[in-house]
């Protein structure tokens, strides 16, 4: 099976754009036929599929049941996993193997639920204009990366990017919330995120201090009119931002664009693949090179450049931006980056657990790339006199490779957007067959998903502690998958025990559009908190006593407790054309005990979880009597937990 | 249930229903919930300006201002114009903050006095919206009172006593289990807390734990061996529900605090996550159980209070709230068995001593399905740090005894005394037949003398001194004990009464019931000493005894009184014991004559008036006691002597003050008191008529006056000679 799906690769076609797209095609209708592939698959994760294990794999993995992804009553998942959402704009948090969705965490988006983007403190975090609305309510998710120490996840922070407005996201992992959101500056199309591993320098810092970014769109620097009309003075820039402050700490100006970010594990080098090394501003142009790059940063000497004054800024932005490009980077012993030539468009940039190698896909080109990091280090010291000399391996896996995770085990996993499957190669064997031993079968497995994934994730796959135990994978057509709901489709997240030598299908999940890249940890990885410390919110009333209403002119501060089941004050008057600002601290202790507050023809609506303090400005309009309720299920009493706003003519 | 209060509470529910149909809004003025409470309770310094302190703490007629820390109050009696102490009044949220199941405190007001036992418990306002919806708040109010006249300092917890350990019981609420659970912990936590501050409580200083060096990695095995695991579990049956293959909680618990026992629970990464999240003083436990119930149950859900489980140590119990609660993610020590529930538990309190002995109490409840109702009842498991994990072993422990050990050494001088007079007495009628020959029916000091001392010490110091009084309720109680559980604490308990007992039964069945009765029942010697002495006293002249007719019937009585109520208590143990107050006992020793209602007072001085005029009246035809003794008196070992002339002479009959010698000269040992009259006279040459006789007889015949024999006649002139055989 192995050896014709290797001859199907050497049979491949010229990826020309012309034959690309009858590939595509092609593709599509394949996805019919790989039904009945599916129906078989299925019948062999039965306990019949003891028979086909002919094929020299080990006769115990074969018969081996796969675990069950499937939850009893009570029963807690074992793993956390981190999603993007794509353009619904949030951060969702699932409980793994079973694939619930337990939590999602708005941030650059307004949420009705919990009133983000409504109360002041968030609009506060996501910015807002000068008349006080906020300044965007779109976004588009794509990747989550959470902070490290000692190689594993430490349960500090995770980080999101918004590609519409260049926006990254902190999420506190302790209360799920987030809370600072910084705009970069001069770039478009913000895409791949990465969290540093360890300073580069300092062996104390064995923890995340920064955040990489990469851009994908070149813009006239800055972008305030110049150069419209010349796409070729366009440019991208890669940043790095502040993991405590969220400061942008530099930028880099580079050849080519960003994609996908990675970090080493040593803290010495972020790298990102670059599809369109050409400066294109059509697909065409996009496409023209045969090879793209992945663009390896040293970390340490750009840091030292910024402390050394060499740097320039763009247009109002402070922002040191230090020059790595080509031109300005001639001599590997000083070079600020190192590019590696990867073939034609690749996607992904995936970090191994071992630390050794980056593996970029090629999406139009049916390979995947293998760049060893101590070679590209070897570079930088001047021991290596050709870039592309740090590729220790560039196999065919099939067509559309893009992201690529771990088990730990030395085997890697990539999606295969085109044959809508996954492949399971070894690296090691990749790289003696990449070094002239013919007779070594890298491709370990090969899995129909559907269809047509992109992302994929191992549990643990981007730490030191790769488990290779499940396996998601993020497709991005469902087709026939669920219950049809219209023209719009879920999305097919699919789960897969990766266990055992073969991989098994084991759940579908539909998920709404559209996440992206996502990630898998242990749950004792994180420590969340039960409640709020109240003293977290400066503003908040900590004793009924001190609820009230205090006006200053027209301006009134309304101060509220929430204690289940009454809010205190229990009615509350204010003049037509007063600015009010609400503050609702919820007293109540209990653990789940939110409460939220809705005022009605005021468009208000937001909760307070236990101990936690929120506020919304507003102005009072509309005489007459609003009957504030509690929207969050609290008490026996829920339906009667109200307060009598009064707006007197 | 007293009858008129259940009677009370349906006219009350009556009333609300008919206030409810005529469709008058609820009011809450009468109750407390989410009663307005005047702002400067919680600070202002006269606290009683405000609430009403005398309520709680009814001897005293002013109070100071809040004091100490955390604040009480002290309450004072006028003592002749002196302010003199007489206990303390406190808010609970001025102590503890122990959020019920509303999330809010009952707020209680607490009167104790000076030996800390608590006079008075108020709710000034609660939140709980369960008694607002289903149960009256005239419950929570029943239920607090179930403290008054307890002491702070003794273990009181929600469900049935167990006495054996100690702990006192209280009936919880149904339906209503977080309140009473945190009520309890207010009332109690509270208590404690003022009683320490006081001095009522001493406060033995444990100090904080100290890990060996021993750090291990222990199998399940070993950890169950040594200690560092143990196990708790219930079964079915124990919570009075059939028996099931499945126990009811099957629970492992352990401290994880300790690096051994921790790290082999929770692995490596798992103990030093947790202890990162621990503070100082902070202690986390696990739990992991089977079981086909739940040792978390659904009370900390809206409560936040995990209502089956807490941990107890001396006096002090810890319960978890919700925010205490972490996840066990799973136990790391190989043959670890699977499980159904899991947690770990903070406990947070810096009271809480790891290096001490602790316990892993379960809530138990058993829910009858036809009335609802619910009996709680308390389990526990012992746990001690195994002493490797700790520097310098296991510290000390004074373990308190249980309470039987406790009586027997706090009274040993008493209980020593007690049993020189029973031993005593016993030596001296052991030597009675010495005494009869010493003594004379005109000077019987030599038996009397021995008797009426026995009398004395019996009546003041047995009787109104030691409270030990026999009675029939034991002998109820024994009938019980042996028919369904015996149980040796429970007379083990009463020192006196326990060793007392033993004396009646070897001498019953040695001698018959007089001894007991006749010469050491602290009420029979009062009843015959005031006899005597009234004879002394020159009112012999209307001193009478029953005529034998009546005495024979009558003396039947007290048999029936016995058997009476043994039916009575195969039916009800406390009706039985209410009827046992045909005993004039407790009024005369226990309580007092004085202490009680006229009607008790009235029977047994009327008893012990007649007593006066007629010898032992509650004796010969009452005493239930009596009866039960009578009767396996008539297989005693050692009866007393007659000779043949006694079933004709009858001269001992006639001065028989028990009317225990019937017309034929027979003795009836049931009712004899051994009072030894008869004895006296059986060796006496001048009284006893065929003794006298044979007296004359040699006298007049010039013969020798030999001694008397055992037998009671002069031992017989054989001269020797004739005894020497001639051929």
């Amino acid at each position: 099976m192995q050896e014709t799906k290797m001859n199907t690769v050497e049979a491949m076609p010229d990826p020309s754009r012309r034959k690309f797209l009858n590939t595509a095609a092609f593709a599509g209708l394949a996805g019919a036929g790989l039904s009945v592939g599916l129906s078989a698959c299925n019948k062999e994760s039965a306990p019949a599929a003891g028979a086909p294990a002919a094929a020299g794999a080990p006769v115990a993995a074969a018969k081996a049941a796969y675990n069950d992804p499937h939850l009893k009553p009570g029963e807690l998942d074992t793993y956390y996993g981190l999603w993007s959402g794509g353009h619904t704009g949030d951060f969702r948090v699932l409980g793994l193997p079973s694939g619930r969705e337990l939590h999602r965490v708005p941030c650059f988006v307004p949420d009705a639920l919990v009133g983000w983007g409504h109360t002041n403190e968030s609009k506060k975090i996501m910015g807002t204009k000068a008349d006080g609305s906020l300044r965007y309510t779109v976004g588009d998710t794509h990747h989550t990366h959470a902070s490290y120490k000692d190689g594993n996840y430490d349960g500090r922070y995770a980080w999101i990017n918004d590609k519409i407005n260049s926006r990254i996201a902190r999420i506190r992992l302790d209360y799920f919330v987030c809370d600072k959101i910084t705009e970069l500056p001069n770039v478009q199309g913000f895409h791949g995120i990465f969290p540093d591993k360890r300073d580069p320098v300092d062996p104390a810092v064995n923890y995340t201090t920064r955040v990489f970014c990469g851009a994908e769109f070149h813009i006239p620097l800055p972008n305030d009119g110049r150069d419209v009309d010349s796409p070729e003075k366009y440019r991208t820039l890669f940043s790095c931002v502040d993991a405590e402050t969220m400061e942008v700490r530099w930028q880099a100006l580079i050849d080519g664009n960003c994609d996908l970010v990675a970090t080493s594990f040593d803290g010495k080098l972020a790298a990102t693949n670059q599809y369109n090394t050409e400066g294109g501003y059509h697909y065409e142009g996009m496409m023209s090179a045969e090879r793209d790059a992945c663009l390896f940063f040293n970390i340490a000497r750009i840091e030292q450049a910024v402390k050394d004054g060499k740097y320039t800024t763009y247009g109002t932005s402070r922002v040191p931006v230090v020059d790595a490009t080509r031109a300005a980077n001639t001599d590997p012993k000083t070079a600020l980056v190192c590019s590696v030539s990867v073939p034609k468009n690749p996607h992904g940039v995936n970090a191994s657990p071992d630390a050794k190698y980056f593996i970029c896909a090629g999406k139009l080109s049916p390979t995947a790339t293998v760049i060893e990091l101590s070679k590209v280090l070897d570079w930088f010291d001047g021991k290596l006199d050709d870039e592309d000399k740090a590729i220790v391996a560039e196999v065919e896996l099939g067509l559309g490779p893009l992201h690529t995770a771990f088990d730990g085990r030395g085997n890697a996993y990539t999606t295969l957007f085109l044959d809508s499957q996954i492949v399971k190669w070894n690296v090691d064997a990749a790289i003696k067959f990449h070094s002239g031993d013919k007779s070594a079968q890298y491709v370990v497995d090969r899995l129909d998903v559907h269809y047509q994934p992109g992302h994929i994730n191992a549990s643990q796959s981007e730490t030191m502690f790769a488990d290779g135990k499940w396996l998601c994978v993020g497709c991005k057509f469902s087709k026939d998958r669920f219950l049809p709901v219209g023209p719009l489709h879920a999305e097919t997240e699919q789960f897969v025990d990766i266990s055992g030598e073969k991989m098994v299908l084991v759940a579908d999940h539909p998920v709404r559009p559209e996440p992206h890249d996502f990630i898998i940890f242990k749950r004792e990885l994180l420590q969340p908190k039960q409640v709020y410390d109240i003293n977290e919110f400066p503003l908040a009333v900590k004793d009924p006593k001190e609820a009230g209403v205090f006006r200053d002119g027209n301006k009134v501060t309304v101060k509220i407790t929430s204690l289940a089941p009454a809010f205190e004050p229990r009615e509350f008057k204010l003049q037509l054309g007063d600015e009010v600002t609400i503050i609702l601290t919820n007293l109540d202790k209990i653990e789940d005990l939110t409460h939220g507050f809705a005022i009605p023809k005021y468009n208000v609506n937001f909760i307070v979880n236990p101990q936690e303090t929120a506020s919304v400005t507003f102005i009072a309009d509309k005489p007459g009597v609003f009957w504030c309720y509690c929207t969050h299920f609290c008490h026996a009493l829920h339906l009667e937990m109200r307060s009598r706003m009064i707006v007197e003519a | 249930m007293n009858p008129f209060s259940a009677l009370r509470s349906a006219t009350m529910g009556a009333l609300l229903a008919v206030a409810t149909l005529l469709g008058s809004p609820p009011s809450f003025a009468q109750t407390a919930y989410e009663a307005p409470l005047p702002a400067q309770i919680n600070t202002d310094p006269d606290l009683c300006a405000h609430v009403a302190c005398t309520e709680v703490l009814p001897t005293a007629s002013s109070f100071s201002h809040r004091m100490g820390k955390p604040t009480y109050v002290e309450g004072y009696r006028d003592d002749a114009g002196q302010r003199k102490l007489v206990g303390y009044v406190f808010l609970s949220t001025d102590i503890v903050d122990i959020p019920a199941y509303s999330g809010k405190p009952v707020i209680t007001l607490i009167g104790m006095d000076t030996d800390g036992i608590i006079t008075g418990t108020k709710i000034l306002r609660h939140s709980e919206p369960i008694l607002l919806l289903g149960i009256p708040e005239s419950v929570l109010t029943k239920f607090v009172n179930q403290y008054l006249g307890k002491f702070v300092g003794d273990k009181i917890e929600i469900g049935k006593a167990r006495n054996e350990e100690g702990y006192i019981g209280l009936d919880a609420i149904t339906g209503a289990t977080v309140t009473v659970i945190a009520q309890n912990q207010v009332v109690m936590r509270s208590g404690v807390a003022i009683a320490r501050q006081v001095g009522i409580l001493k406060v033995e200083p444990r100090p904080a734990i100290r890990y060996s060096a021993i750090d291990e990695r222990l199998s399940w095995e070993q950890l169950l061996k040594d200690g560092s695991v143990r196990r708790l579990t219930v079964k079915s049956e124990q919570l009075g529900m059939p028996r099931t293959a499945e126990p009811y909680v099957d629970m492992f618990f352990g401290h994880l605090n300790t690096p051994s026992v921790g790290k082999s629970i929770l692995g490596e990464s798992g103990y030093t996550s947790l202890m990162s999240r621990l503070k100082d003083n902070e202690h986390a436990i696990f739990i992991i159980s089977n079981g086909y119930d739940s040792f978390k149950g659904s009370g900390f859900v809206r409560g936040g209070i995990y209502d089956r489980v807490q941990v107890s140590q001396d006096m002090d119990a810890y319960t978890f709230r919700d925010l205490d609660y972490l996840n066990l993610w799973g136990v790391q020590a190989p043959g670890a068995p699977s499980y159904k529930e899991s947690a770990i538990f903070i406990i947070r309190d810096p009271g809480f001593a790891a290096a001490y002995p602790w316990s892993l109490v379960f809530l138990g409840n058993k829910l009858d399905r036809n009335t609802g109702h619910r009996d709680f009842v308390s389990f526990d498991s012992e746990y001690w740090v195994p002493a490797k994990y700790m520097e310098g072993g296991r510290p000390k422990v004074v373990k308190p005894d249980a309470p039987w050990v406790r009586v027997w050494k706090m009274r040993t001088v008493e209980i020593v005394l007690f049993s020189i007079l029973l031993v005593g007495v016993a030596a001296v009628y052991a030597m009675r037949d010495r005494l009869t020959r010493l003594s004379t029916r005109k000077n019987k000091w030599p038996v009397d003398g021995f008797k009426y001392a026995a009398w004395l010490i019996s009546i003041f110091f047995v009787g109104f001194y030691l409270l030990a009084q026999p009675s029939i309720t034991q002998v109820l109680t024994w009938f019980h004990a042996l028919l369904f559980q015996w149980k040796w604490e429970l007379f083990l308990t009463d020192p006196f009464i326990f060793l007392f007992w033993i004396f009646i039964i070897v001498t019953v069945f040695l001698w018959g019931r007089g001894l007991f009765c006749g010469w050491l029942c602290p009420f029979g010697s009062l009843s015959e000493l005031l006899y005597k002495v009234g004879a002394k006293l020159g009112l012999k002249r209307f001193q009478f005894m029953l005529p034998m007719k009546w005495h024979n019937r009558l003396k039947w009585v007290k048999y029936f009184v016995f058997f009476g109520l043994l039916a009575v208590s195969m039916l009800s143990m406390g009706l039985a014991e209410k009827l046992a107050e045909v005993e004039p006992f407790k009024t005369t020793f226990l309580v007092g004559l004085f202490s009680r209602s006229w009607p008790y007072t009235l029977f047994a001085a009327g008893l012990l008036g007649l007593s006066i005029f007629t010898e032992r009246p509650f004796c010969k035809y009452l005493c239930p006691l009596g009866a039960a003794l009578a009767m396996p008196s008539t297989f005693r070992w050692f009866g007393l002597k007659r000779k043949q002339e006694c079933d004709s002479c009858k001269a001992c009959a006639v001065g028989c003050g028990s009317l225990a010698i019937d017309d034929k000269g027979r003795i009836d040992h049931r009712e004899c008191m051994l009072c030894l009259d008869c004895m006296v006279m059986y060796t006496d040459e001048h009284a006893c008529p065929p003794l006298a006789q044979e007296r004359k007889r040699r006298t007049k015949a010039g013969l020798a006056l030999t001694p008397i024999g055992a037998d009671g006649y002069y031992i017989p002139i054989k001269p020797v000679a004739a005894a020497t055989p001639k051929a």
